[in-house]
């Protein structure tokens, strides 16, 4: 059964087409397939090598930036739905049970607590 | 001079080297034996290269190039193409080109000014061929073969083409490319002439079946018996003081 990538929720190329993660940015200019090759040179594949990580590092804490923007506007509209649940649908949370009062017998208790201190 | 050799047993020269006036491309056979006539015949001069295109051995048949430069499939690896910038002199640009038909050596046929291509060649392809190689480009068919590359060798010298190529057609190249042309065959009548050969200004490599009649057309042609002025004066200076 065939699929387009492009419409099944969990895959890179939808969230990439749906702006669900980031497209565009000057870190991935760096993995670009490159068509005119640059003699070897021991210090530039040295510089290279050290810079990878820190390239990798920058490009994880802009796709963070990148989700956390998205999620922004979503404080108010969690709040409100979260006291329309508390109004409504209160009764599926509350135990009738245990919100019911408890007696205690507190003066029956206190005589047999006695022998036991004195042993 | 021309020399004749085989690969693994196969007389198709041209289809497992390259051979330019700036370098030569070579494959990697089970034996050193064509590598080693090639560096026997040109390392003083230029560098011969072992290489592979894309995992493949028919090196001559997929890449195309002149003394300014060597253009690449798209099949060509990142390790291939860093191997051969490492290797080639700094005057000859390496460049690795998107084009749908991948086997250059078969599309396009050049020396070091003018280049010869297949008539579907992407306008892309031939601005970046115009320009890495420094040629100008002109799209033709050789007797009526689209695939340029495969049936006419040339040089800057001269130039051999399919056995078939009319008068005319023959005309009409010569003048196009500033080269003598002659129809002839390589490799006891094989018409695929680049295939079974492979020539540059100073020398060229045939196929072993190649008869003397079409090596001697062929050095006569590529102007290869003159290639060296220094070895006649020589002669004739030998000659006048023997007594």
């Amino acid at each position: 059964m065939k699929r387009n990538p492009r419409k099944v929720k969990w895959t890179k190329a939808y969230r990439r087409v749906h702006g669900k993660d980031m497209t565009q940015d000057s870190t991935f200019e760096f993995e670009r397939k490159r068509n005119r090759p640059e003699r070897y040179d021991r210090n530039l594949a040295e510089n290279v090598l050290k810079a990878i990580p820190k390239i990798d590092k920058i490009r994880v804490s802009r796709e963070e930036r990148h989700h956390k923007n998205r999620m922004k506007g979503n404080k108010e509209k969690d709040r409100k739905e979260a006291k329309r649940e508390l109004d409504t649908s209160i009764h599926l949370v509350k135990d009738p049970i245990a919100s019911r009062d408890i007696k205690v017998n507190v003066t029956q208790q206190l005589p047999e607590e006695n022998p036991l201190m004195e042993e | 001079m021309a020399t004749r050799l085989k690969f693994e047993n196969s007389c198709e020269v041209g289809v497992f080297s390259k051979l330019t006036n700036a370098y030569c491309l070579v494959a990697v056979g089970g034996s050193e034996n064509f590598y080693s006539t090639f560096e026997a015949e040109l390392s003083d001069v230029i560098p011969v290269i072992k290489t592979s295109i894309g995992g493949t051995r028919i090196v001559g048949r997929l890449c195309i190039g002149n003394k300014n430069g060597l253009l690449l499939p798209h099949t060509t690896t990142d390790q291939e193409l860093q191997h051969l910038k490492n290797s080639l002199p700094d005057q000859v640009r390496v460049q690795r080109i998107e084009e749908k038909l991948s086997a250059l050596g078969n599309c396009i046929a050049c020396n070091d000014h003018v280049a010869l291509t297949h008539t579907d060649l992407d306008k892309e392809t031939e601005e970046v061929v115009a320009d890495v190689l420094g040629v100008e480009v002109f799209r033709q068919t050789v007797a009526g073969n689209i695939l340029v590359g495969s049936y006419c060798a040339f040089s800057n010298k001269g130039g051999l083409v399919h056995p078939h190529t009319s008068v005319e057609d023959l005309d009409e190249l010569s003048t196009l490319l500033q080269v003598p042309l002659v129809a002839g065959t390589v490799n006891r009548g094989s018409e695929v002439i680049a295939a079974g050969m492979t020539v540059n200004d100073w020398t060229a490599f045939c196929g072993s079946d190649t008869t003397a009649t079409e090596l001697s057309v062929i050095e006569n042609v590529f102007k290869l018996r003159e290639a060296k002025p220094s070895a006649i004066v020589d002669e004739m200076r030998k000659s006048l003081f023997d007594s």
